[in-house]
């Protein structure tokens, strides 16, 4: 988040990138397109790429870990060293990695129904390979994708975005120098079927009426994203599919 | 036409109890990626082995204990096999197909009726597919084992043992075949299809009144696909329950 | 994974006594092989290698950095491998295990020795920092073999490596000079080692239940990385055959490689 006098909005009302204020960026969605993972799926949004794999039910290993009563979902958010335009990164989680670890780790906390596998973990990965801001939210929407190519009984799937301020109006779909230069940064997750907001960050300055707006606009952009993540789904038993990673397709736009 | 559904999506506009749904008391969404029947039959198209009760199990010796032994079914629970069930001793690494005799709330197995399987590999699959893979009275499993010359037997945990004597690629081939067209129809005739092929004979599924191979290529414990009804596993919540059936 | 290494041991022999392999290959026939380059456009360079079910991504990064105080006028050149928790059941979160650091290690002395990046080049006139090259290799789906999907990726996201423009001692992101100058292509051979066989790019089963595997890299006229792992014997005759397969396999390699 950063000043305000940057000029993001450009006369003809639309973003530098020539996106409405309320449009999201080209998305593909694939699922299992890995062989390892027990589910597992890419985005590609905007210039994100993300990848994440699921595992489980496994044994919970540390073993204090271990619930009596339920699985315990972990989600592990991890940014690769070559994945920023900028230089090369550190190895290892930062602290960044460590909270969106643990606030993904919850929203599936909710829809995962952990009882059915208690004393076990559903370890949930996530590998951002190429980031451009939003990449918490394509995480999230990717993690919801692999762990039901999975076959882990949730009661609901999650979709993920984030809106924000840029020049006094509330935008949709940051990217990375909106949000380094924009006046607020609202990342989101909805459960698709109910609307509840399991993942919900917000920083910079709104006012009431205008954070009532973005989750509006969220709302109704996480409902398209859902739809993608379900024919991602359905693409997985298309008898055309190849459990493969590739990462040159095009997203569409929404 | 059946569709596919994934986990949120309602697939009865009342509370129902069955396998693969949650209820929120007014309507049953699904909580797999599914197969829905225009009859609002729910068939899951993955997920982890849920053990029951009876169930016929593939897995390894995992650990030598005293008084028994840790097999390995691909299961994150433990199931222990005693040495009172057997007459033999086992040795590590050794596969066994045995029955899951008794399971606690906390979902570690006692195992029983042992059964050591020699000379063969194990190729795993995804659970849900195992009734697809053995099919109606054994005649997917059947035609892949008259085609390779294997025996054959899968575990009601996604285990299958193939013996290392026949054409065991061309079993994994099929078995592959089968994973991935699980939900398709016409399955049994593009497998049959495919086994002639590549074996230059004619591969059919059995007729009804069947030949020896049957024995040989099951373990008798496969006779509980073909049970109806509903098996509770005691520590589940309510609308949690699952089958232990599936119609095709 | 000890009992499966033991199990894969056993199953592997056996089928091996039949004159087969578990996946109906030839001794030395590879699996089929994929390569996508320019996967990661953030990355200068980047590339997956699809190995059978292996997949492996090397990505690119191109700095400036301060040279190695024993050769200052050298650009730097550094290989890092990540067995992300995603790749393989075993894979756990945390620093790299041993493997994945011999990994970097083999693959980065495969590349340096082969010369195929003149270092020397990298040196920027009249100035302290010198070009550094972040090579970082992405296990995504581990089936055995990462020693030769990684040196394909490497070499496929090498080819592709663009330069970033540089003004005033310092790089100007999203703004390129040409390509990365290659000299030469390496490529390895993986052999896993099991009783008396050699099976040439061992799948999953093959490597946990060998007894030993033999890396080799070669470029068109020289060997330029070796490495043994596993605790397996290799008598003389066994590498000097190993390493003359590696060589004529080179040309199928560096055919995949456009060469």
């Amino acid at each position: 988040m950063g000043s305000s006098n940057k000029k993001l909005i450009r006369d003809d009302g639309k973003r530098m990138d020539g996106r409405e204020l309320d449009e999201l960026r080209p998305i593909a969605i694939k699922a299992r397109v890995l062989n390892n993972a027990d589910g597992s799926a890419l985005v590609v949004w905007g210039n994100n790429k993300i990848i994440a794999g699921v595992y489980g039910p496994r044994e919970c290993i540390p073993r204090h870990d271990q619930s009596l009563y339920r699985a315990r979902v972990r989600a592990r958010y991890n940014m690769a060293p070559f994945c920023s335009l900028e230089e090369h990164g550190r190895s290892g989680p930062s602290r960044r990695s460590q909270e969106l670890s643990k606030v993904i780790s919850e929203a599936f906390e909710n829809v995962v129904i952990a009882e059915t596998f208690p004393k076990t973990a559903i370890d949930i990965y996530i590998d951002v390979l190429q980031s451009d801001g939003g990449t918490r939210c394509a995480a999230l929407t990717a993690a919801a994708v692999a762990l039901a190519d999975a076959g882990i009984p949730c009661k609901d799937m999650v979709a993920a975005v984030a809106v924000g301020k840029l020049n006094g109006q509330i935008v949709l779909d940051l990217s990375k120098d909106e949000d380094n230069f924009g006046q607020s940064d609202n990342p989101m997750a909805f459960s698709a079927r109910t609307g509840e907001i399991l993942l919900f960050q917000m920083d910079g300055l709104l006012t009431k009426e205008e954070v009532a707006h973005g989750i509006e606009m969220a709302k109704i952009a996480s409902a398209k994203i859902h739809e993608l993540q379900v024919e991602a789904l359905k693409g997985a038993y298309d008898s055309e599919h190849k459990t493969k990673l590739e990462l040159n397709i095009e997203p569409q736009k929404i | 036409m059946a569709k596919i559904v994934v986990p949120g999506v309602e697939v009865a506009q009342k509370p129902l109890r069955m396998a693969y749904t949650y209820t929120d008391g007014e309507g049953t969404f699904a909580t797999v990626i599914s197969l829905l029947s225009e009859e609002g039959k729910l068939i899951p198209l993955e997920g982890p082995y849920e053990p029951l009760q009876d169930d016929y199990v593939i897995g390894f010796v995992a650990e030598v204990r005293f008084g028994g032994y840790d097999i390995d079914i691909a299961s994150p629970y433990r199931a222990f096999l005693s040495s009172r069930e057997m007459r033999t001793k086992l040795s590590l690494g050794e596969i066994v197909m045995v029955r899951i005799n008794k399971i606690d709330e906390v979902r570690s197995m006692e195992l029983g009726d042992v059964r050591s399987l020699k000379d063969g590999i194990l190729h795993k699959i995804s659970p849900v597919k195992v009734p697809r893979l053995i099919g109606k009275k054994n005649s997917m499993i059947n035609m892949i084992a008259q085609a390779s010359g294997c025996r054959m037997l899968v575990g009601r945990n996604g285990l299958v043992f193939i013996s290392s004597d026949g054409n065991y690629n061309l079993a994994v081939q099929a078995i592959s075949m089968i994973e991935a067209l699980a939900h398709t129809q016409g399955l049994t005739d593009r497998v049959s299809h495919f086994l002639s092929e590549k074996t230059g004979k004619s591969i059919v599924p059995p007729s009804a009144d069947s030949n020896m191979n049957q024995a040989q290529t099951n373990g008798e414990g496969q006779g509980q696909q073909e049970q109806y009804g509903q098996r509770e596993y005691s520590n589940s919540r309510p609308q949690y329950r699952r089958h232990n059936n599936y119609q095709r | 994974m000890e009992i499966q290494k033991e199990l894969n041991h056993e199953i592997v022999k056996n089928i091996l006594k039949q004159g087969k392999r578990i996946d109906g290959r030839q001794k030395y026939e590879y699996r089929s092989i994929e390569l996508e380059r320019d996967c990661i456009p953030n990355a200068e360079g980047s590339a997956i290698c699809r190995m059978g079910k292996t997949q492996v991504l090397a990505a690119i990064k191109v700095d400036l950095a301060t040279p190695f105080p024993d050769r200052p006028d050298e650009g730097v050149f550094s290989t890092g491998a990540e067995f992300t928790p995603i790749g393989a059941p075993h894979f756990e979160p945390g620093p790299p295990r041993v493997e994945a650091i011999e990994l970097a290690r083999v693959v980065d002395r495969g590349i340096r020795s082969s010369e195929m990046i003149d270092l020397k080049s990298l040196a920027l006139e009249g100035q302290e920092k010198v070009k550094a090259l972040y090579l970082d290799l992405w296990i995504l789906d581990y089936d055995g073999n990462l020693f030769d999907a990684a040196t394909l990726a490497s070499v496929a996201a090498l080819q592709n490596t663009r330069m970033p423009k540089i003004e005033d001692g310092k790089i100007i992101r999203g703004e390129y000079e040409g390509n990365l100058d290659i000299k030469t292509i390496v490529t390895s051979c993986t052999f896993a080692k099991l009783d008396e066989s050699f099976l040439l790019d061992p799948n999953f089963a093959e490597e946990t239940g060998a007894d030993g595997l033999l890396t080799v890299a070669v470029t068109p006229e020289y060997m330029c990385a070796g490495q043994k792992s596993g605790k397996a014997g290799f008598t003389q005759k066994d590498i000097l055959e190993l390493v003359d397969i590696s060589f004529n396999k080179g040309k199928e390699l560096r055919a995949i490689l456009g060469q």
